[in-house]
């Protein structure tokens, strides 16, 4: 009879002494291959008598399956240590860098522009997009302030002739969406705005973004709670937010708005020029007038308004001390504005 | 404005409130202190002394040394002046004083004798005899007897006092007047409003006081004229003068520093008239053709068609701006006519504007002067005449006006009022803080019936007295509520600014950082970008005020500010940039403009020494995928491009170009050569909804990919027979150029190009025939249309 356990004993010995891919390869061959051991073994279990057979079949298919498990097992961790020698090879400099292309930065006036958007949208307010060249109507006479009205001195407006001038806020906004959508309505204006004004301070062109609140019902302190909201979003939750009189021909009452300095807390620091506020806004309660020109009745609706002046919150936020680098577009104060804080 | 202190206490007793206490009791009730000026800081530690004792210091023939009291304590001080003698009052720098300029007094030896302190000259103190008699000596500062030992010189000068700088807003011309400010400091301190006196003697002295007819009462509605006689011109006490000079007026005599303090006190401007020079009857009327005012300040100014003051002869005055030479007050002046009006504020605005001509006067004018304080003013400067002596005030007067304004009436409820705040204010409180103001509130039923006072003509409704109940009730006591009682809203961004994120945000990907420039250009852009004549681009809207020149005309194009920009950059070393501006541009159909322009969207993308005109056209393909559009390519030129790196671009909403930037433009900038522009018109693809892209099947059969070489002459266009490639046949779903050579084995004046296709079964996979067929028609079509051979 065939020695099988002696044929075991033997490939597996054989197997043993196997160190490389190519020779196990080869010795599976000598196993399984057309005139392998094993393969021989099966072909001659056919000249066995037929009693013989179940036994003899049974017993070489289990040593087949055994050197080839054995095989398998022996292969892999083969494999594995040819490829582990490889990985040396692929050692490479961890210490230097080798950048993607950076992303491109934002200009910091639009973050600021974007956050401020973002938050309105989300309290209900629609943006509405207003032209920046207006005529004399919806820049002054629709917010009431008629022509040689003292307040038109307040502001050093750009004129373009024929009526026509750059905007001087974007209080304009107000108007030409009142005359379009009636009450209620929520809305936020950003965008540029000129005045013939050029100093450390101030820069001819400017960002505002306009706000308003026309419903029946809305009051002072509605804009007050309007106003602490926006204000505890931008500045942090503990900032709190000043009321003081201030006039503008298109509110009444209206207000300059203050915010508790967010450097020193109130306490007064050189930030705040030692007074704990700085002032971030104005305004006030829609002007009965502004609401008439658009036809709106003013004995039915109150409105509130206002207007941020985003380069200045720019400036704030980004502690930009001059203005003009919001215009230089120099490009290593643009990178600086690729990450956050 | 500027409010002394002192000025105000004399109608306010505010007792010991610093000024920065008063300063915010000011903000609260709608007026800022922009500054707290004290005039004099630059002295401290000088006092009154009084000589006790002097004698000569032995070792010297110059030297005094004198014993003072300096209140309470006697100082040894030696001096050099020769005026000071036994008994008199002189400014002592005691030990630790600080000087105008920085000087510190301490103790010293001179000649041998101790000295503790310095008498003080008038220019040590920097006072001249404007300030006090005697200042201006060669020698120390006699004050006069009486003063009071060991009192601080500042306050014995007058110079102690503090200057509140008040912001007055438009609505409020009103509170320009010291007395009108100091109502609102007494309502809001709870304090009494004294008023200045008013009263004056008048003398029987019969003049002929010129008559007065106003033929323009649109434009003047009261004039009252007094005549005061006797007049003596002498300089005008110091309290006057310290007072003026401190608002910023200089003291002249005390004719005009009377009118100016009224001017200062009562927000009415006079003027004071020789009456002697006055021919005939006042008229206020419009100059004619012709004539001519030479005004105080020497210069002639034609007034056609302005307002003058004149009399029967010719205009005397430029009216509520300026006087005039020929009827000013003069050293032998005997007679003032004494003239008060109101004058409408925006002519004299317009006047003022249009001779190039301002005064206090007419700065106060436009502001807005009351019906009521034409009268005030008259009678305080005829107050003062008295006061001062200076004059004798005559019984007649002559004034001629419109009738007098009716009070404008309010009707209110408190409701009203209540509902506009949002705070509850109980109706007593609202009536006490409005009668406190001198509004006469009247309580009907519900209803308050309100009288305005005529100098508040900015009260026209309830919201304007809401306004004034808050003022001193306190704006601290607005709370902050959450519109509970209005209604929800839905808000969101709208197409065009969620758009101008997608756009954004894809530049940003593409390693582009944003920048913004202004809206205005300098005219010369057009010539820096070499624009032909008749280029639309030229057509700017010119800014009739511009800043300067630079910022004169509002911008057609990004370009030019994108090249400016790069520029800056360049000059600065830093010349490796990848730009972006999404901003209006401003197209004008016809100059001058007669409506509004079209405000166009544009995007400008701009490269330098970063990437090639492929990079810049892959990226502006990149923009139109925002919109899920593929851009259609076409020639195109511009002057201020590279004639041969130029294309033009479109697809729906999307119309632009992009290019090298000329070599003699790059020139003009100041930039290297490597860079380039792209500018698209995007406004329509911003205004329209853009969709998430729908899905389309993906094959479940494996591609096939081809690699192809083929040869062509050296000017075929490439990505034209690349497309018309993948156009033969719908399965070739890509086609990749990856290789155009030239040299060895291709022939002179041809090229190879090489690429792979890859093919895409769509029902069953490929057979080899069906491969081949594929390829040989690829083969056929190029050489057909472009000539091309395999390689």
């Amino acid at each position: 009879m065939y020695d099988i356990q002696s044929i075991r004993e033997q490939m597996l010995a054989k197997l043993e002494g196997v160190s490389t891919e190519r020779e196990i390869a080869d010795l599976k061959s000598t196993m399984f291959g057309k005139s392998g051991t094993v393969t021989g073994l099966m072909r001659e279990l056919k000249d066995l008598p037929p009693d013989q057979k179940p036994r003899a079949g049974k017993e070489i298919n289990d040593l087949r399956v055994e050197l080839s498990a054995a095989c398998d097992v022996k292969e892999k961790a083969l494999h594995r240590a040819a490829i582990e020698r490889t990985l040396a090879a692929d050692e490479i400099d961890l210490t230097i860098d080798k950048p993607v292309r950076s992303v491109g930065a934002e200009h910091p006036l639009n973050q600021i522009r974007n956050k401020l958007t973002d938050y309105f949208v989300g309290n209900g307010y629609i943006v509405y997009d207003s032209p920046e060249i207006e005529t004399d109507y919806y820049n002054f006479q629709a917010l009431n302030i008629p022509p040689d009205h003292p307040a038109r001195d307040m502001q050093d407006t750009f004129f373009l002739g024929n009526g026509l001038l750059l905007r001087s806020q974007t209080s304009c906004g107000q108007v030409r969406l009142m005359e379009k959508v009636k009450p209620p309505l929520k809305m936020i204006c950003p965008g540029r705005v000129f005045r013939n004004d050029d100093d450390s301070s101030h820069s001819p062109v400017f960002h505002q973004m306009e706000g308003l609140v026309v419903d029946k019902n809305v009051t002072l302190c509605d804009l007050k709670g309007a106003l602490d909201g926006f204000a505890k979003f931008i500045f942090g939750e503990k900032t709190r937010i000043r009321f003081r009189p201030s006039y503008f021909p298109f509110t009444e009452p209206s207000v300059e708005v203050d915010v508790s300095c967010f450097n020193c807390g109130g306490d007064g620091c050189r930030v705040c020029k030692n007074t704990g506020w700085i002032e971030i806004l104005g305004a006030g309660m829609v002007n009965r007038k502004v609401l008439e020109n658009c036809g709106i009745d003013p004995d039915v609706y109150h409105g509130f308004a206002f207007g941020v002046g985003l380069d200045r919150i720019a400036m704030i936020q980004c502690a930009i001390d001059d203005i003009k680098h919001l215009w230089e577009n120099d490009v290593r104060f643009l990178r600086q504005f690729a990450k956050g804080e | 404005m500027k409010l002394p202190i002192s000025w105000l206490r004399e109608y306010v007793d505010i007792g010991d409130i610093t000024p920065e206490e008063l300063s915010d009791k000011l903000l609260s009730i709608g007026f800022e202190v922009e500054e707290i000026i004290k005039p004099r800081d630059d002295i401290k530690g000088v006092v009154v002394g009084h000589v006790e004792a002097i004698e000569r210091n032995p070792n010297s023939d110059k030297l005094w040394i004198c014993r003072i009291d300096i209140g309470g304590e006697v100082a040894q001080i030696v001096t050099g002046a020769q005026n000071v003698s036994l008994g008199d009052y002189v400014p002592v720098a005691t030990v630790g004083a600080e000087l105008p300029g920085g000087k510190k007094i301490v103790p010293a030896k001179l000649r041998g004798v101790d000295s503790y302190g310095m008498l003080c000259s008038g220019e040590e103190l920097c006072v001249d005899d404007d300030v006090i008699d005697g200042a201006s000596v060669d020698g120390i500062l006699i004050l006069p007897q009486g003063s009071k030992t060991g009192e601080d010189i500042m306050r014995t000068l007058g110079i102690d006092d503090t200057v509140l700088d008040v912001s007055i807003t438009a609505n409020r011309p009103d509170c320009q007047a010291v007395v009108n400010l100091a109502r609102e400091i007494a309502i809001s301190l709870g304090k009494k409003f004294k008023q200045p006196k008013l009263t004056y003697k008048t003398c029987d002295v019969q003049t002929a006081l010129p008559t007065v007819k106003i033929s323009d009462k649109e434009l003047c509605s009261r004039y009252i004229g007094r005549a005061v006689v006797d007049i003596k011109i002498e300089k005008s006490p110091k309290w006057m003068r310290d007072r003026l000079r401190m608002c910023g007026i200089r003291p002249i005599n005390n004719i005009v520093d009377i009118t100016n303090y009224v001017l200062l006190e009562y927000g009415q401007p006079l003027h004071a008239f020789d009456m002697s020079v006055i021919k005939g009857g006042i008229e206020v009327r419009k100059g004619g053709t012709g004539e001519k005012v030479v005004a105080l300040d020497g210069k002639e100014y034609a007034v056609d068609g302005t307002l003058v003051i004149a009399d029967g002869e010719k205009p005397l005055a430029i009216a509520g701006v300026m006087g005039g030479e020929h009827t000013s007050i003069m050293p032998s002046t005997n007679t003032v006519f004494l003239e008060a009006a109101r004058f409408e504020r925006s002519n004299i605005r317009r006047t003022s504007k249009k001779l190039g001509l301002r005064s206090d006067s007419s700065a106060r004018f436009e502001k807005g002067v009351d019906w009521q304080s034409v009268e005030l003013g008259s009678e305080r400067a005829l107050a003062l005449f008295d006061l001062l002596g200076c004059g004798k005030v005559t019984a007649t007067v002559t004034a001629d006006a419109v009738p007098a304004p009716e009070q404008k009436t309010v009707v209110t409820t408190k409701q009203e009022i209540c509902g506009l705040l949002g705070i509850d204010i109980d109706k007593k409180t609202i009536v006490d803080l409005l009668k406190r103001q001198g509004v006469t509130v009247k309580s009907e039923g519900k209803k308050l019936v309100c009288a305005i006072p005529l100098v508040r003509e900015d009260i026209d409704g309830y919201a304007d007295l809401a306004e004034d109940v808050m003022r001193f009730y306190g704006y601290d006591n607005i709370i902050a509520t959450n519109s509970e009682n209005t209604h929800q809203t839905c808000g969101g961004l709208n197409t065009h600014d969620i758009n101008t994120k997608a756009v954004k945000a894809r530049l940003f990907a593409l390693g582009a950082d944003e920048i913004l420039n202004y809206s205005f250009v300098s005219p010369d852009a057009a010539d820096m970008l070499m624009l032909d004549n008749d280029d639309a681009l030229r057509c700017v809207i010119a800014i009739k005020n511009p800043l300067s020149r630079d910022t004169s005309v509002m911008r057609t194009q990004l370009v030019s500010p994108m090249l400016s920009s790069m520029a800056r950059n360049v000059t600065r070393k830093n010349d490796v940039l990848r730009f972006f501006e999404l901003g209006k541009v401003f197209v004008a159909d016809k100059l001058p403009i007669e409506e509004l322009p079209q405000e166009r969207d544009t995007l400008c993308i701009g490269l330098c020494n970063d990437g090639d005109f492929y990079t810049l056209k892959s990226m502006v393909r990149e923009v139109a995928a925002v919109f899920g559009k593929e851009l259609e390519f076409f020639d195109c030129n511009k002057t201020y491009l590279h004639p041969k790196q130029t294309l033009g671009f479109r697809c729906g909403g999307m119309t632009g170009y992009l290019g090298k930037i000329h070599p003699l433009v790059c020139e003009n900038y100041g930039l290297p050569s490597e860079v380039y522009v792209a500018e698209i018109d995007i406004a329509d693809a911003l205004s329209s909804p853009v969709g998430i892209a729908k899905y389309a099947p993906i094959s479940k059969l494996p591609p096939v990919d081809r690699d192809l070489a083929l040869v062509v002459e050296r000017g075929v266009p490439v990505g034209t027979m690349l497309a018309a490639a993948k156009a033969t046949d719908p399965r070739i779903v890509d086609v990749k150029l990856f290789d155009i050579y030239e040299g060895e084995q291709i022939p002179d004046g041809y090229k190879s190009v090489a690429f792979s296709m890859r093919l895409q079964p769509s029902e069953t996979t490929f057979s080899d025939t069906e491969i081949k067929s594929i390829v040989d028609r690829v083969i056929s079509v190029t050489s057909d249309k472009f000539g091309a051979k395999l390689r």
